[in-house]
């Protein structure tokens, strides 16, 4: 789904965002990325998006080359990626219901279906009674759980989650990470950047850890922290 | 192009940003304002103008002697030139009817004979040639002058080469100062509407993430430009065109030798002029269509 050979991201005056990175995640997986404040998980998303050019190697998403992709098809490369934000990027005049709805829009989803598919999902993530709000009037962690509705309803083959549980309480954000792994059993591809040490330790997933933009550990069922039982593993 | 969802959008954020949809209808209402006084003031201009240059002519005084063939000979070799656009005769008795109408029965009633001679009224095509014109007549036969002078060719060149030369420097005047303005105009235009864009470019950045085209993201701003030119184009034209028609009621009933042209609201039928209302409305509306899209320029750039 997505490979990275040898990327290296650094910004204007030798900032090091991403060093020498190499990476493949298949189809399907679900994928912790960790590290340090700074250490380059939001780097490594907003390169996945075309948002960012990497200055050196190669991205591949889906088995198109990012390098290659003319910028009027970025628009298309996005809408087969969900993306759930810290900050959760809702249209603050939208209201819970048009945002989610706005994704559709923009695929040229006839009115139809969105009537169809919008409260579904909504209903989906437990929102079914918040459609008509606006993002202010709801709680943190509803306003996440829209976005992660808005991310889903296409059904994108790629979900990509920079600290979705980063502003939300703890309880809420078992209730979010609980709607990603539904998510990853439809097949969809989930990579979640985060420093939410439990979380990471509960679930034991694939963890790529990074710091100073280096891939650092890579591993199958990984916790946040290194642990001596991984070294003993000898993965 | 979804335009039902367009429309909604767009008209949903001209409500929302309320504040910026006055701004940027202000602004255009007054652009159009200081456009559509220019273009009311330069059509009286240029009618004025018009009118002043027809009043142009040339008195061409006769010998009381002249036969009729004589006096229809000349009407048609100055007929024939071409500089010449008309040629009226004037007889004594009309002469003398005009003269009545000026000065009253008082006078007249107490001549013997008319004294007054039979006329011509040579009409040039260009204001510029009366003194071309003027010259050829002085030594035809025809010609009655005082022995000595020139006196039986007239015209008030002078006065009205200088009311016409004073007419063209304030036509350019006005289309200076209407550069001037069309300039700041666009400047205020484009200023508003960046700054409507800079308060939603986190939308704009939202939409782009979502995988909204360029265009999908562009056209409810043009849209709303487009809608906010035309409203304050209309308000404008409206202005414009009340400010016009008092004026010139106020001058019909007050200057008697002054008259004040209308400029049309609406399209009259002929191309020229387009009416006030077509032609500041559809420049209103392009200017904030355009305003949109060039604002929205730098957060499209990928
Ligand atoms: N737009 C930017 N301009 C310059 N430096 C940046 C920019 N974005 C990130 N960086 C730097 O790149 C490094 C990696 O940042 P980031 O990818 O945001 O890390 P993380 O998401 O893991 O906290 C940091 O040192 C950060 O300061
Ligand atoms: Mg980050």
């Amino acid at each position: 789904m997505i490979v990275f050979e040898n990327v290296t991201k650094t910004y204007d005056p030798d900032v090091v965002g991403l060093q020498d990175f190499t990476c493949h995640i298949g189809k399907g997986e679900f994928v912790f990325l960790v590290g340090a404040s700074g250490s380059g998980k939001s780097t490594l998303i907003k390169l996945v998006l075309k948002e960012l050019e990497p200055t050196e190697g190669r991205i591949l998403v889906a088995g198109r080359n990012l390098g290659t992709l003319p910028q009027r098809k970025v628009p298309l490369l996005r809408r087969n990626i969900g993306c759930v934000f810290q900050d959760f990027k809702l249209l603050p005049n939208k209201t819970v219901y048009e945002n989610v709805a706005y994704a559709l829009e923009v695929v040229g989803e006839p009115r139809r279906m969105i009537r169809r598919k919008v409260p579904e999902i909504l209903n989906l993530v437990g929102l079914g009674e918040k459609t008509n709000s606006l993002p202010h009037e709801i709680s943190g962690g509803e306003q996440q759980r829209v976005s992660v509705a808005r991310a889903f309803v296409n059904h994108p083959p790629l979900l990509l989650a920079d600290e979705p549980t980063g502003n939300i309480d703890p309880e809420t954000a078992v209730g979010i990470m609980q709607l990603l792994v539904r998510i990853n059993r439809t097949g969809t591809t989930v990579v979640i950047a985060t420093h939410d040490r439990e979380m990471v330790n509960r679930m034991r997933r694939r963890v790529l850890q990074l710091d100073a933009g280096r891939l650092v550990r890579d591993e199958r069922r990984g916790s946040y922290d290194q642990t001596p039982d991984d070294l003993e593993e000898g993965v | 192009m979804r335009l039902g969802f367009f429309l909604r959008e767009a008209l949903g954020s001209l409500r929302r940003n309320w504040v910026m949809t006055m701004a940027a209808v202000i602004t255009v209402f007054i652009s159009t304002v200081i456009l559509g006084s220019v273009l009311v003031m330069g059509e009286n201009l240029d009618r004025g103008a018009t009118s002043l240059e027809n009043r142009v002519m040339i008195e061409v005084f006769i010998k009381d002697d002249a036969t009729p063939q004589e006096q229809k000979a000349f009407q048609q070799k100055v007929l024939a030139m071409s500089q010449v656009k008309e040629v009226n005769f004037v007889s004594k008795e009309e002469a003398l009817d005009r003269f009545r109408e000026t000065v009253g029965d008082y006078i007249t009633k107490n001549l013997a004979t008319n004294p007054l001679p039979a006329s011509f009224e040579v009409y040039v095509k260009d204001a510029d040639q009366v003194d071309a014109v003027a010259a050829l007549f002085y030594d035809e036969p025809i010609v009655s002058h005082t022995p000595g002078t020139q006196d039986g060719v007239q015209y008030a060149a002078k006065t009205v080469r200088r009311m016409l030369r004073t007419i063209d420097l304030i036509r350019w005047g006005m289309w200076g100062a209407t550069a001037l303005f069309a300039a700041a105009a666009i400047l205020l235009i484009s200023t508003t509407v960046r700054l409507s864009i800079f308060a939603r470019r986190r939308e704009v950045e939202i939409m782009r993430l979502v995988g909204a085209t360029n265009w999908f993201i562009r056209w409810p701003f043009v849209i709303e430009g487009f809608a906010a030119g035309l409203i304050g184009a209309i308000i404008g034209a409206l202005s414009v065109y009340l400010v016009n028609w008092a004026v010139a009621d106020w001058l019909k009933n007050s200057v008697d030798y002054l008259d004040a042209y209308v400029y049309p609201l609406w399209w009259q039928g002929d191309t020229w002029p387009l009416g006030l209302l077509p032609t500041l409305a559809l420049l209103g509306g392009v200017l904030g269509a355009a305003g949109g899209l060039v604002a929205l320029r730098r957060y499209l750039r990928t």
